[in-house]
């Protein structure tokens, strides 16, 4: 065991390692002096080979550059439609949204702050809706249930009262 | 249809990337490898790494000439590669790093059980080596290999010269220490 702790081996800064050290070192040195598998540049060689290449600039074909696009009133006229076109959208997009309406809302003036409720100085009050309004008088039922709501009721049992002499 | 000059001059561009590449490939790859081992300490993942750095190349081949030192620069591309990598990963348990260090590691001369022990003990200092800082880590990794000088150690890490070394001094004392403790418990 101890055979691998003492492979020699020059110390490139001339510091003075321990004994702890040294082994961490000549193992880390064996680590790092192994050998590359048998084939890893033609291996290596190959990914490259297949490997997609970076984006390049496309070049126009040399048949068309004299194209009605190499003319510079054609280029032109091609820049004004595209400027037309779009400024036309954005003009017919523009004319069809209304700009909005001022609000109507009143406001309010600050509430006073009362205890309980109030109308909060409210200027103007909400229409309710009328009553029933009836064509004839209704006869008093609550007039003639009265005495049949007391009849159901238990009666409540006082003491007699004493007479007085 | 007519072949536009600019095309050729392309193509020839192109053909002179190509070939600078794999003269990288030829001269760095094994380099790569051990570096990205050193870290990964698994062949396939090692070698995935070196594949991953090279296609980086790949990408950014316009501007190999405007590197000054490939070595470095190359190294830099592949520990950038496998710290991210490592990071990712999860832990593996350090029976699996025995096994496959008593599978890499040179057997000449050796018994099965000298292997078994070898591989045995490097995978505990490995471990111990798991356990410092991770600077102080880098820096005794990256010091092991020998065709790196402190001046490129530093150039990779993005660090001082200085720092370099005494993050190496500190990462030594430590490691002493550490191995020592593990002794005492055993």
């Amino acid at each position: 065991m101890n055979s691998h702790s003492h492979d020699g081996f020059d110390l490139k800064t001339g510091l003075n390692p321990g004994s702890g050290s040294s082994e961490a070192e000549t193992t880390l040195r064996v680590i790092a002096g192994l050998p590359a598998p048998e084939g890893l540049e033609q291996r290596v060689n190959a990914s490259l080979r297949h490997a997609p290449r970076s984006t390049s600039v496309l070049h126009w074909p040399a048949g068309q550059r004299s194209s009605w696009m190499q003319n510079t009133w054609a280029r032109t006229a091609a820049a004004a439609a595209i400027v037309f076109v779009v400024a036309g959208g954005g003009w017919e997009v523009y004319s069809r949204v209304q700009p909005a309406q001022p609000s109507s809302a009143i406001a309010l003036p600050p509430v006073a702050t009362h205890r309980g409720f109030s109308s909060a100085n409210a200027m103007r009050t909400p229409r309710t809706l009328n009553g029933t309004v009836l064509t004839h008088p209704l006869p008093d039922t609550a007039a003639e249930k009265r005495p049949t709501d007391r009849a159901k009721k238990p009666l409540k049992k006082t003491a007699a009262k004493p007479v007085a002499p | 249809m007519e072949i536009a000059p600019s095309a050729v001059e392309d193509e020839a561009r192109q053909q002179v990337e190509e070939e600078a590449l794999e003269a990288l490939v030829g001269q760095y790859a094994s380099t790569l490898y051990r570096v990205a081992f050193s870290i990964l300490r698994n062949p396939s993942d090692a070698e995935d790494a070196v594949q991953e750095a090279f296609l980086r190349v790949l990408r950014h081949r316009d501007t190999l000439g405007e590197i000054r030192d490939h070595r470095v620069w190359l190294i830099r591309i592949v520990w950038n590669i496998v710290l991210d990598r490592k990071r990712r990963a999860k832990t593996r348990p350090e029976t699996d790093d025995v096994a496959e260090l008593a599978r890499v590691l040179p057997a000449e001369g050796l018994s099965a059980e000298q292997r078994a022990a070898a591989a045995q003990h490097h995978a505990h200092v490995l471990s111990c080596v798991d356990r410092l800082p991770t600077k102080e880590r880098e820096v005794m990794v990256l010091s092991a290999f020998e065709e790196l000088t402190s001046v490129e150690i530093a150039s990779v890490l993005g660090i001082t010269e200085s720092s370099v070394r005494s993050r190496l001094f500190r990462a030594r004392n430590l490691m002493a220490s550490l191995l020592q403790h593990s002794r005492s418990l055993r």
